[in-house]
C-alpha cells in the first residue's frame, strides 16, 4: 500500500480516525492532569469522540434525513445511531453536571481543585 | 393481557416510578417515604420470585417492550441467570434498606432521607434491568443510571472522603462507561442489531469479514466492564468509596454493584459473541490471570488494613475475584460456582458491612485493634460478623464453603489445579485476617465506648439476623438455590 492509498483511505473513513483520534485525547486528558475541571473537559470530549464515532456509522454520503415524502425516493441516512446518541448526550450531560458539582463541593471543602492537593490535603489528615 | 403478563417490566419500572415520586412524598409526608421505597423493593422482589417460578416450571421466555417484537422493540429476556441476578439483586437490596431505614437517620441529615432513596431504587431499578435486558444499548443505558445512582449514594454524606471517592469513582466509572459505548458502536457496525439474540445470529459471519473490529469491541468491553466491576489492576477506585460510603450503601456497592456488571460481561461473553472468539483470542486466560491476582493482591491488601470498612471493601476485590475465575474456568462446576458465589458473597458481604455499620453506630469505632470486647457488649452485630467472616474463610455449613467447594471443583475438572491452589490460599489469607477479629470481640477487654455501646433499634438488628440465618440456611441446605445456579450455568455453556 503506497502513501497514496493510505491517504485516500484515511480520507475515506475522516470521521472514524478523527473520533478515534479525538476519544484518544480526551481518555489522556481524563486520566493526566490533575486539575479537576480538566478531568471533566476531558471526559466530554472523550464522550463527543464516541457520539461522532457512533453517528458516523449511520452517515451515507449524499444521504438525507429519513423524512419520507410519498412518491419522492431519495437516498437516506440511517437514523438509528442518531437516536441512540440523543440518549448517549444526555447522560453525559447529567453526569457534567454531577462531576461539576461534586467539584464544587470539593472545593468548598478543601479549597482547591487539583487532585494531588486534595491527596496532600487528606494525606495530612490521617497521619 | 393481564398484569401477571408484564411483570418482567413492572419489576422494573416501579421502583423506578417510587424512586420519581419519592422527594414528593419527602414534602408531603415525610413519614411515607420509608414504606413506600420497602413497597416498591418488596414488589419487585415479588415479581422476581414469582419470574423465578415461571422460568423453573415453563423454561425461559422474553417480553417485548411495547409490543414492539425485536429487532425494533427492547425485549427483556428472562431465563435462569437473570431471575437469579434480580432475586439476589431487590433480595439483598430489601434487607439493607430496611437495616438502612434505621441507620441512615443518624448518618445523614434528616432532609436527604427522601432524596437518598430515590437514588437507591434508581439503583435497584437498573441493576435489575440490567439483569433482564436482552438490548445491548438498554444494557447501556442502565449501567448508566446505575453509575450516577451509585456514586450518588456515596457523595450523598457530603463529608470530605465521601466527595473525594464519589468523584474518582464517578471519573473511573464514566470512563468504563467510554469504552462500554464504543464496543456498541464497533459491533452496531458490523452487525447492524442491537438486541444480543441478533447480534450473536450475524456475528460468526461479521467475524469473519471484519475480525479486528469485534476484537476491539472485545477489548473495550472487558476494559469498561473491568473498571466498573473493580477486576483487579482497575480496582483503584473501590476501596475508598466503599470505606467512606454509609454503611448501607457499601452493603449494596460491594454486595451488588459490582457483581452486576460481571453479570452483564458474562452473558455478553457466552451469549452474545461466537465461540470461536475464545480460539482467537485468550480472552478467558486473561481474564483468569486477573482474577486470580485479584484473589490473591485483594486479601494481601485487606490483611494490612486498620479500617473495618477499608478491609472489608478490599475483601471484595479479592471476592470478586472469585466470581471472575469461575465465570472464565469454562467449566460447568465452576461456572455454577461463579455465579452461586455472586448470591452467597452478595449475602455475606452486605451483612458484615451492616455488623461493621453497627459497630460504627453503637460505639463510633472504626479501627480493627479497638473493637476489643465488641462481642460481649453488641451480641447480635458480633455473631453476624462471625457467620460472615467464617462463610468468608469458607468453613463448612456457611455458604460460603458451598460455592468455594463449586469453584475447586471446576478448576480440579477442567484439569486447572493451579487455580484451586490459589483458591485454598486466599482462603488461608481470609482466615487470617478475619479470624483475629473474632478472636478479638470476644476473649478482648472492652475499653471506652465499646464497654457501653449505644443500643442498637431492633429494625438495624432483624436484618442481620436474617442475614445470617439465610448464611447458614444456604450453607446448610445449598440444594435451594443450586438447582437455579447450575441451570444458569448450563444455559451459558449451551448444554
Amino acid at each position: 500500500m503506497n502513501i497514496a492509498e493510505i491517504l485516500l483511505r484515511l480520507h475515506q473513513n475522516s470521521y472514524y480516525f478523527f473520533a478515534i483520534i479525538l476519544f484518544v485525547i480526551g481518555f489522556h486528558t481524563m486520566l493526566t492532569h490533575n486539575n479537576l475541571i480538566k478531568k471533566v473537559i476531558g471526559m466530554n470530549i472523550m464522550d463527543t469522540a464516541i457520539f461522532l464515532f457512533f453517528v458516523s456509522i449511520g452517515y451515507i454520503r449524499g444521504g438525507r434525513a429519513p423524512i419520507l415524502e410519498p412518491g419522492a425516493d431519495h437516498l437516506y441516512v440511517n437514523p438509528l445511531p442518531s437516536a441512540l446518541i440523543l440518549t448517549g448526550i444526555v447522560v453525559a450531560v447529567s453526569i457534567t453536571a454531577y462531576a461539576l458539582s461534586l467539584i464544587v463541593k470539593l472545593y468548598q471543602h478543601y479549597g482547591t481543585i487539583d487532585a494531588e492537593e486534595i491527596i496532600r490535603l487528606r494525606g495530612g489528615e490521617t497521619s | 393481557m393481564s398484569a401477571a403478563h408484564h411483570l418482567p417490566a413492572l419489576a422494573i419500572v416501579v421502583p423506578l416510578v417510587i424512586a420519581y415520586l419519592m422527594p414528593l412524598f419527602d414534602r408531603w409526608r415525610r413519614g411515607w417515604c420509608t414504606p413506600a421505597a420497602l413497597a416498591a423493593l418488596g414488589f419487585s422482589f415479588a415479581a422476581s420470585l414469582v419470574m423465578a417460578w415461571q422460568v423453573m416450571t415453563h423454561g425461559p421466555f422474553s417480553y417485548q417492550m411495547g409490543n414492539w417484537p425485536p429487532p425494533w422493540g427492547i425485549e427483556l429476556y428472562i431465563d435462569y441467570l437473570a431471575v437469579f441476578t434480580a432475586l439476589t439483586m431487590t433480595g439483598v437490596s430489601l434487607i439493607v434498606l430496611v437495616y438502612g431505614s434505621r441507620d441512615l437517620l443518624h448518618e445523614l441529615k434528616p432532609h436527604l432521607l427522601g432524596w437518598y432513596y430515590t437514588l437507591y431504587l434508581l439503583l435497584i431499578a437498573s441493576m435489575v434491568g440490567m439483569a433482564l435486558t436482552n438490548d445491548i444499548f438498554n444494557l447501556f443505558v442502565f449501567v448508566e443510571i446505575c453509575a450516577i445512582a451509585a456514586c450518588g449514594i456515596i457523595s450523598i454524606k457530603e463529608s470530605r472522603e465521601c466527595l473525594e471517592a464519589a468523584f474518582k469513582y464517578l471519573v473511573l466509572s464514566a470512563l468504563g462507561s467510554g469504552c462500554l459505548l464504543l464496543a456498541i458502536a464497533l459491533l452496531y457496525m458490523v452487525t447492524g442489531h442491537l438486541n444480543f439474540t441478533f447480534i450473536a445470529q450475524a456475528l460468526p459471519e461479521a467475524m469473519r469479514l471484519y475480525p479486528n473490529n469485534i476484537l476491539a469491541a472485545l477489548a473495550l468491553l472487558l476494559v469498561g466492564m473491568g473498571v466498573k466491576s473493580a477486576l483487579f489492576p482497575l480496582h483503584v477506585w473501590l476501596p475508598d468509596a466503599h470505606s467512606s460510603a454509609p454503611s448501607p450503601s457499601s452493603a449494596v456497592l460491594s454486595g451488588l454493584v459490582i457483581k452486576i456488571y460481571a453479570v452483564a460481561l458474562l452473558r455478553i461473553l457466552y451469549q452474545v459473541f461466537p465461540d470461536s472468539i475464545f480460539e482467537v483470542t485468550p480472552v478467558l486466560t486473561i481474564l483468569l490471570v486477573m482474577s486470580s491476582l485479584a484473589i490473591i493482591v485483594g486479601s494481601m491488601f485487606a490483611v494490612v488494613q486498620e479500617d473495618i470498612k477499608k478491609m472489608l471493601a478490599y475483601s471484595s476485590i479479592a471476592q470478586i475475584g472469585y466470581v471472575f475465575l469461575g465465570f472464565s474456568l469454562m467449566e460447568i462446576s465452576a461456572l455454577t460456582g461463579g455465579i452461586l458465589h455472586m448470591f452467597n458473597h452478595a449475602m455475606m458481604k452486605a451483612m458484615l458491612f451492616l455488623a461493621a455499620g453497627a459497630f460504627i453506630y453503637g460505639t463510633g469505632v472504626r479501627r480493627l485493634s479497638d473493637l476489643k470486647g465488641i462481642g460481649l457488649t453488641m451480641p447480635v452485630p458480633a455473631a453476624a460478623f462471625t457467620i460472615g467472616a467464617l462463610a468468608m474463610v469458607g468453613i463448612p455449613l456457611t455458604n460460603g464453603f458451598i460455592s468455594k467447594w463449586f469453584l475447586v471443583l471446576g478448576a480440579l475438572r477442567g484439569g486447572q489445579t493451579f487455580f484451586a491452589v490459589v483458591i485454598l490460599i486466599s482462603s488461608l489469607l481470609n482466615g487470617f485476617y478475619y479470624l483475629p477479629i473474632i478472636v478479638n470481640a470476644y476473649f478482648g477487654e472492652p475499653q471506652g465506648a465499646v464497654a457501653e455501646p449505644k443500643r442498637l433499634p431492633r429494625l438495624m438488628q432483624a436484618p442481620l439476623v436474617i442475614l445470617g440465618f439465610g448464611c447458614l440456611l444456604f450453607g446448610i441446605f445449598p440444594s435451594l438455590i443450586i438447582g437455579l445456579a447450575s441451570r444458569a450455568g448450563q444455559a451459558l455453556l449451551g448444554m
